[in-house]
């Protein structure tokens, strides 16, 4: 096998109960160099709780992630993030006290390779992917103020601030009407381009189709669905699945 | 306005420095207290205020200090300075070896699990002959509050740029970043277990040098009040009164109370202590995030009180 074929990320046969119940039920994946993986299914499928998986918030009960090649399974989120794993928390986690700007400072300093050790650079840096998800004129506001959808652009620009090589996106999207998805869109392709792998969850199935170079398809925690985006989403078991448990 | 401040801080100093000079000897005492005090709510304020880790066990790290002093010059005969390091040294030895598994618990349960150690080391001492056992040691007697006057003052101003120096930096930032939200903070690269240790490691010190100019001064140590939980009680009041997670919240706000506590128990002894805890009451319901937060307050006083009064209820 050639050093390009190794997966950025890849998951055996992993398992988790809570409570007797599976929310992830032997699913293996893997993504690819510079791939941008969706992962769509119901509510309660188990997206989020794969994510905390791999970002080493739980733990399996079975099964091993590798990155690129290496198990992680023994590392914790911090040492993960080291590597250059970042996320994005679906029940957004803001540093309610702190200015937009140390929020992202943060991820600048303690990022990917241990982050940056200078706090001047690290401000320059977070300054930068504010800017980059349009958050500029909120810049000194402190997060607690600000409104769903630039909480969204925070949380997405303090995971980009750790200057990721994969970035794992739990619904940056949800609540933000088309105009802004489209800017997420957009913004997702830029750090695409820059080489960055991306895991993708979102309800928005148009941001999935126009974003994914594959999709995959959780229910009930199992993998039902994989492929290509078209493909998949007109897979009779996906539509079965979406309309069977449709809150919206 | 940083300037100005900092220009404001110097010349307070400097002007502190020279109160030896013109001060009775009852106001030097009560200065050498203050200042002690002021060096332990600052210590606390490292761990508590920056990183959100309440601490009762801050006391253990006094009485070490406390008792290192006193070992090492009443059984030992050894000078003050070598008496400070070795209460320093074991100060710092407790702290590595009770935070890794203490600083694992969140909240309530870190607060509740330091209640006890100081309780625990009190019992350890008072059954250590080297120590005095039950009875306590009796330090060599030196005649010179000027001199531990100005280590007082010293060790505060030390303590305070070390907690100046952490508000600026990448250390002090890892440290507000796990108060704010520890999670985030750990899978943003944040390595918590190691960041929260060190401000504990740190507070030990400062705590443990404070006891022992503390031990050296009385010239007398017992376990009662080496390891005394009110004393964590009162660290706390006033870095959180001051402000705490702030630099000079801790130092003003000891200063403040230290004063009120001794004018009242100058004027009306009895109810001192009845009086001090209205204070405080007051205190947490109208500016439960201290009189730093007041100083920098935008709005007119009564409108900021009752802000505060109706964000912070249930
Ligand atoms: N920490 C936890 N403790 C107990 N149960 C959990 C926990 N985390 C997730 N679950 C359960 O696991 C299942 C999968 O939840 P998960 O959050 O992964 O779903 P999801 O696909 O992200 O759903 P959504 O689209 O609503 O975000 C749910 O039944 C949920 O209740
Ligand atoms: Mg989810």
């Amino acid at each position: 096998m050639s050093a390009t074929a190794v997966p950025v990320l890849e998951g055996r046969r992993l398992t988790k109960r809570f409570q007797g119940l599976v929310s992830i039920d032997d699913v293996s994946f893997s993504l690819a160099e510079n791939e941008v993986l969706g992962l769509i299914g119901p509510n309660g499928a188990g997206k989020t709780t794969l994510v905390n998986m791999i970002s080493g918030t739980i733990r399996a009960d079975h099964g091993s992630i590798f990155f690129k090649g290496q198990p992680i399974d023994h590392l914790r989120p911090f040492q993960r993030a080291h590597l250059g794993i970042s996320r994005t928390f679906q029940v957004m986690k803001p540093f309610p006290g702190l200015s937009v700007l140390d929020n992202v400072v943060v991820g600048a300093l303690f990022g990917t390779g241990g982050g940056e050790t200078s706090i001047a650079r690290a401000r320059e840096s977070a300054r930068e992917w504010i800017e980059f998800t349009g958050l500029t004129h909120r810049i000194g506001q402190s997060a607690e103020a600000l409104g769903g959808p630039d909480r969204k652009r925070l949380e997405f620009a303090k995971a980009l601030a750790l200057n990721p090589k994969l970035l794992l996106l739990d619904e940056v999207m949800a609540g933000l009407n088309l105009v802004e998805v489209d800017e997420v869109v957009g913004l997702v392709r830029k750090v695409r381009e820059r080489g960055v792998s991306i895991l993708i969850i979102e309800h928005v199935m148009k941001a999935i189709r126009h974003l994914s170079d594959r999709v995959m398809v959780l229910h009930h925690g199992e993998k039902i669905a994989e492929g290509e985006p078209s493909a998949v989403l007109s897979d009779p078991r996906v539509v079965a699945a979406y309309l069977g448990t449709r809150r919206t | 306005m940083q300037r100005s401040v900092l220009v404001l801080v110097i010349m307070s100093v400097i002007m502190l420095a020279f109160l030896p000079w013109i001060a009775s000897d009852v106001m030097l005492q009560f200065a050498i207290n203050t200042l002690l005090l002021a060096t332990l709510a600052q210590s606390w304020n490292i761990l508590g205020g920056f990183a959100g880790y309440v601490s009762f066990g801050n006391s253990v790290f006094y009485g070490l200090g406390t008792y290192g002093t006193a070992i090492a010059m009443a059984q030992f005969g050894l000078p003050f300075w070598v008496g400070l390091m070795l209460g320093a040294l074991l100060a710092v030895i407790c702290a590595l070896i009770v935070g890794l598994p203490i600083l694992r618990l969140r909240g309530p349960y870190f607060a509740i699990a330091t209640l006890g150690l100081s309780g625990v080391m009190g019992a350890i001492v008072s059954n250590m002959d080297i120590a005095g056992a039950n009875i306590g040691l009796i330090l060599p007697l030196t005649r010179a509050d000027p001199m531990f006057y100005e280590l007082s003052l010293g060790l505060l101003v030390v303590t305070t740029v070390c907690v100046a120096w952490l508000s600026m930096s990448r250390f002090g930032m890892a440290l507000i970043a796990i108060r704010e939200d520890e999670d985030a903070a750990g899978t943003m690269g944040v390595n918590t277990t190691r960041y929260k240790v060190a401000a504990l490691v740190l507070a030990s010190l400062f705590t443990s040098i404070a006891g022992g100019i503390h031990a050296y001064w009385i010239t007398f140590v017992d376990p009662a009040s080496a390891f005394d939980p009110t004393l964590n009680v009162r660290m706390v009041i006033m870095a959180v009164f001051g402000g705490s997670g702030t630099v000079f919240g801790p130092v003003i706000g000891s200063f403040l109370l230290s004063t009120i506590y001794e004018l009242l128990a100058f004027w009306i002894s009895t109810a001192a202590a009845l009086l001090f805890g209205v204070v405080i009451v007051l205190a947490v319901l109208f500016m439960p995030k201290g009189i730093a937060d007041l100083a920098l307050a935008k709005e007119p006083g009564w409108r900021y009180f009752l802000r505060n009064v109706r964000e912070h209820r249930l």
